[in-house]
């Protein structure tokens, strides 16, 4: 190693191995990723306040003990069959005997073997006078009747019926959803109800190499449609709040992608979820409550005894001490503490750009490459 | 035979050290000076950014010193304002001493310190605005960093020069320690600067583009600086040979190739193979730990390094020690339980500081010792040579108590973090952090002693005759004995 232009080129190449693999490779492969979450919902940039809150967050250093990060744990899989195959036994048998016997599943049955009946009713009916045959129109209306009999035999309870009818995977006339105890017309909710049925076959402990074979059998065999539902086992951060693992996309629009150093404070990347979290719609719920809880803690972060290690962050508020009955503005947040005065504060516009960003951090939205997770189910105080 | 021919036409006459060492005096000493003025300053934002975390309302109301900004500010000022200084005035130094020849273009050489010292200074004052980038480990606003890349690049021209100024010799290994830093410092910070910050790319590619980055830096930039330092000292200093030139080879690629991979940790939010890829080369990393470890353990097989009565191989036996113990612990981030636990904790910033500090610091604390005074002649020794001393065992006790808080305490932090019935997540993230505070201020008593030696050194040496120190002693046995009139 005594020729000095091999020691700068063998220095550039080695150099050069870890910047494409580390800085090449990972940005080809980011520039590939696309905003669309299929199902015509995307990604959508930060703007706005969240935009500027995004710099406020920069410029204070809250990465140094916050992160956006969250990360990975163990999981079981929840079989969710969302259609039933059109072989009652082989599904039985896939199922297994637990589930198989359960009130939806022979419910679901029912209402297929009501469909067909009426399916091969209609089509005897449908036939030319002269080619009709009596007596399968006759049999057809037996079937009928003792099949409606069997939808009938399994209870009346609305919502088990509902999910029977959304996973059996049929569709009756109005007139026939009321003679098998589904509503004749049904609302929005009973609506979604039908169509987000789901006949769980598994409790979500199972690891991939136990369902595995049932998976390929009711793919393979029962021709049954169905979802795999991650359920966390041990996933701290899901268990803390998060609605799954943090990807790349979640910083696909991000002006400086700040995944942060230690977790000094807490992680935020469900943050969002926490002050402002989804209704059934998937629309955010904001409330004046969760946004003034944010602030004092921002103002305050030991308001009310909490116990936090967070420097206070007065500077992003204005304030002005308040006598003990005088009412504060419209716009200003009381602070009260015990033993020392009251103070009225109005939030900045920094400290509301914070609030704005805070909002934006969330990961309650299933992504293709990182599904929400499931909470394990808690056992019971009984 | 053309390459003899070449040879002996570009073959220059070694130069007398006398003559390497005058050469090197104003850049040099200028850069050893800087660096000393910026490590006050990187000890001092970090006991005060550490305060905080004792009494969070620690001058809270204070939008310039949340802790977030000092901690940016901290790492800034070490890294560019001393490692870069240092080490800069060091290479130029050892380049000059082993290629035997005379600085050349000394005037590039201050005309590029003035630069760099310019963007350090920018760069802190626009971190205390709110201009950093966002990337813990490089934040540098871009008018800073393209202010450092001129001043580097100046630096580097003469450094160059001077390297190829004779070529019969044989290379020595630090050589390509040197060579290697010289140019991967505008690579790294060059493409820092414009995928992060001049025009970033997409939010998702900065988080891979910044780990290497900031890894880069650190192992590769510093890593190399610090062992080229090792590797010319310790033999240097013992008088024996190195004892193998092909590890010495060995751990130099090896270096160069994993440095930028290195310490992924398993939760980011990239690619599973990137980080599978990392973990790999952590694992690799072992190797470079041995061919280091191994060829300078042999180097100084029987003699011992801490224990020495030498103060600079002191040093050099600290410095080495703690690189083994940031290269351990690299190997260990191989392990994905491992570094899955600690990824979060006060670990990784603990590791870093002992590679700063225990690592680095040490090792150029321990080169400016010995070659502050060889510049201004042979006769010169620092002032008060007893406390330079003191530099060395504040720095050791400062790595040694901010190491084993980060690396003992930070488990339960981890633990903390994998439990969600822990309470208390905040207290058990804090207790290392607090323990790490007493090193912190170790490092701030070493950084003013380090300060004041080299103040007192120039004092007195400095413009000869007409030097302060001259001035003082010639002006005061005249009122002694009567005035001066």
């Amino acid at each position: 190693m005594n020729k000095s232009p091999w020691i700068f080129l063998g220095v550039l190449f080695a150099l050069s191995l870890s910047w494409w693999g580390m800085v090449y490779g990972p940005a080809s492969q980011v520039n590939n990723l696309s905003a669309d979450l299929g199902g015509g919902d995307t990604l959508k940039p930060r703007v706005g306040l969240a935009k500027q809150g995004e710099q406020v967050y920069r410029e204070n250093g809250c990465y140094y003990c916050h992160t956006r990060a969250a990360t990975g744990g163990t999981f079981g899989y929840k079989i969710q069959i969302t259609q039933l195959g059109d072989d009652q036994k082989i599904n039985e048998e896939v199922v297994g005997l637990d589930y198989s016997t359960q009130t939806v599943f022979k419910k679901a049955y029912a209402y297929k073997a009501v469909a067909k009946a009426v399916d091969s009713l209609k089509a005897e009916q449908g036939k030319k006078a002269e080619e009709r045959d009596e007596a399968k129109i006759g049999d057809a209306n037996a079937t009928l009747i003792s099949a409606k009999a069997k939808a009938g035999a399994h209870g009346d309870d609305m919502e088990v019926n509902l999910k029977a009818y959304g996973i059996s995977g049929v569709n009756f006339e109005p007139d026939m959803r009321a003679q098998l105890g589904l509503p004749a017309e049904m609302n929005e909710e009973q609506q979604a109800a039908v169509a987000g049925a789901r006949f769980d076959i598994t409790d979500g402990t199972q690891k991939w190499s136990d369902i595995e074979s049932t998976v390929r059998r009711l793919k393979d065999k029962a021709g049954a449609q169905f979802k795999l539902q991650p359920v966390a086992k041990e996933w701290p951060d899901v268990q803390g709040g998060a609605g799954r693992q943090s990807v790349l996309r979640d910083f696909l629009f991000d002006a400086h992608a700040m995944v942060g150093v230690m977790r000094v404070g807490p992680d935020l990347s469900s943050q969002g979820s926490k002050i402002a979290p989804l209704d059934k719609d998937g629309v955010p719920i904001n409330t004046r409550e969760a946004d003034n809880k944010f602030y004092k803690h921002l103002y305050d972060p030991q308001w009310e005894g909490e116990s936090s290690h967070m420097p206070p962050f007065r500077y992003l508020f204005r304030e002005r001490p308040l006598e003990k009955d005088v009412l504060a503005g419209p716009r200003e947040i009381v602070i009260e503490k015990e033993g020392s005065s009251r103070v009225a504060i109005i939030p900045t516009a920094k400290a509301r750009a914070l609030l704005a960003y805070m909002k934006s951090l969330r990961t309650d939205k299933s992504l293709p490459e990182a599904p929400l997770v499931n909470q394990p189910k808690q056992a019971s105080a009984e | 035979m053309s390459e003899n021919t070449d040879n002996n036409a570009t073959q220059a006459s070694e130069a007398k050290p006398e003559a390497i060492n005058a050469s090197c005096r104003l850049p040099v000493l200028f850069l050893f000076f800087s660096a000393a003025v910026w490590v006050v300053q990187a000890s001092a934002a970090g006991v005060l950014g550490s305060l905080k975390l004792h009494v969070p309302g620690f001058l809270a109301d204070c939008p310039y010193l949340t802790y977030g900004r000092m901690q940016a500010g901290v790492w800034v000022a070490f890294l560019f304002g001393f490692a870069g200084n240092a080490g800069l005035g060091l290479t130029l130094w050892m380049l000059s001493r082993l290629r035997g020849m005379e600085l050349a273009r000394p005037g590039f050489v201050m005309a590029g310190a003035i630069m760099w010292n310019v963007g350090v200074t920018a760069a802190m004052v626009g971190i205390t605005m709110g201009d950093q980038p966002g990337i813990a480990g490089y934040e540098l606003p871009a008018y800073a960093s393209r202010v450092l890349l001129i001043g580097q690049a100046l630096i580097a021209f003469s450094a160059i020069l001077t390297y190829f100024s004779r070529r019969h010799k044989q290379l020595y290994p630090s050589s390509w320690y040197l060579i290697a830093s010289l140019v991967a410092f505008p690579w790294i910070v060059g493409t820092a600067h414009w995928l992060l910050v001049e025009t970033p790319v997409r939010g998702a590619a900065q988080i891979p583009v910044a780990h290497w980055a900031v890894t880069s830096l650190q192992q590769i930039w510093l890593g190399t600086i610090g062992l080229a330092a090792l590797i010319y000292f310790i033999p240097k200093i013992t008088q024996r040979e190195l004892y193998s030139r092909q590890w010495a080879a060995f751990g130099f690629w090896l270096l160069l190739i994993l440095g930028g991979w290195v310490n992924l940790n398993s939760g980011s939010p990239l690619p599973v193979w990137s980080i599978k890829l990392s973990q790999f080369a952590s694992m690799l990393f072992v190797f470079v730990l041995v061919a280091v470890g191994w060829n300078l353990c042999q180097t100084v097989k029987g003699v011992p390094l801490i224990g020495s009565e030498d103060l600079t191989l002191k040093f050099m036996g600290v410095s080495l020690a703690s690189w083994l113990v940031v290269a351990l612990y690299t190997v260990g981030n191989s392990m994905a339980e491992w570094n899955g636990l600690l990824q979060f904790t006060y670990a990784g910033t603990a590791m870093r500081q002992l590679f700063a500090w225990g690592f680095f610091a040490m090792a150029m604390f321990g080169a400016i010792y010995y070659v502050a005074p060889r510049l201004f002649g042979g006769e010169v020794d620092w002032a008060c040579s007893g406390t330079y001393k003191w530099v060395f065992y504040l720095t050791a006790v400062g790595a040694a108590v901010v190491g084993l808080a980060g690396l003992g305490l930070s488990y339960g932090h981890g633990d903390a973090l994998t439990n969600v019935e822990t309470l208390e997540v905040s207290k058990k993230a804090l207790m290392p952090m607090r323990i790490a505070f007493m090193g912190e201020l170790a490092f701030l008593g070493a950084s003013l002693i380090f300060l004041c030696s080299m103040a007192c050194l120039l004092f007195r040496n400095c413009c000869g005759e007409c030097s302060p120190m001259s001035l003082i002693r010639q002006c005061c046995p005249a009122k002694v004995e009567g005035g001066a009139e």
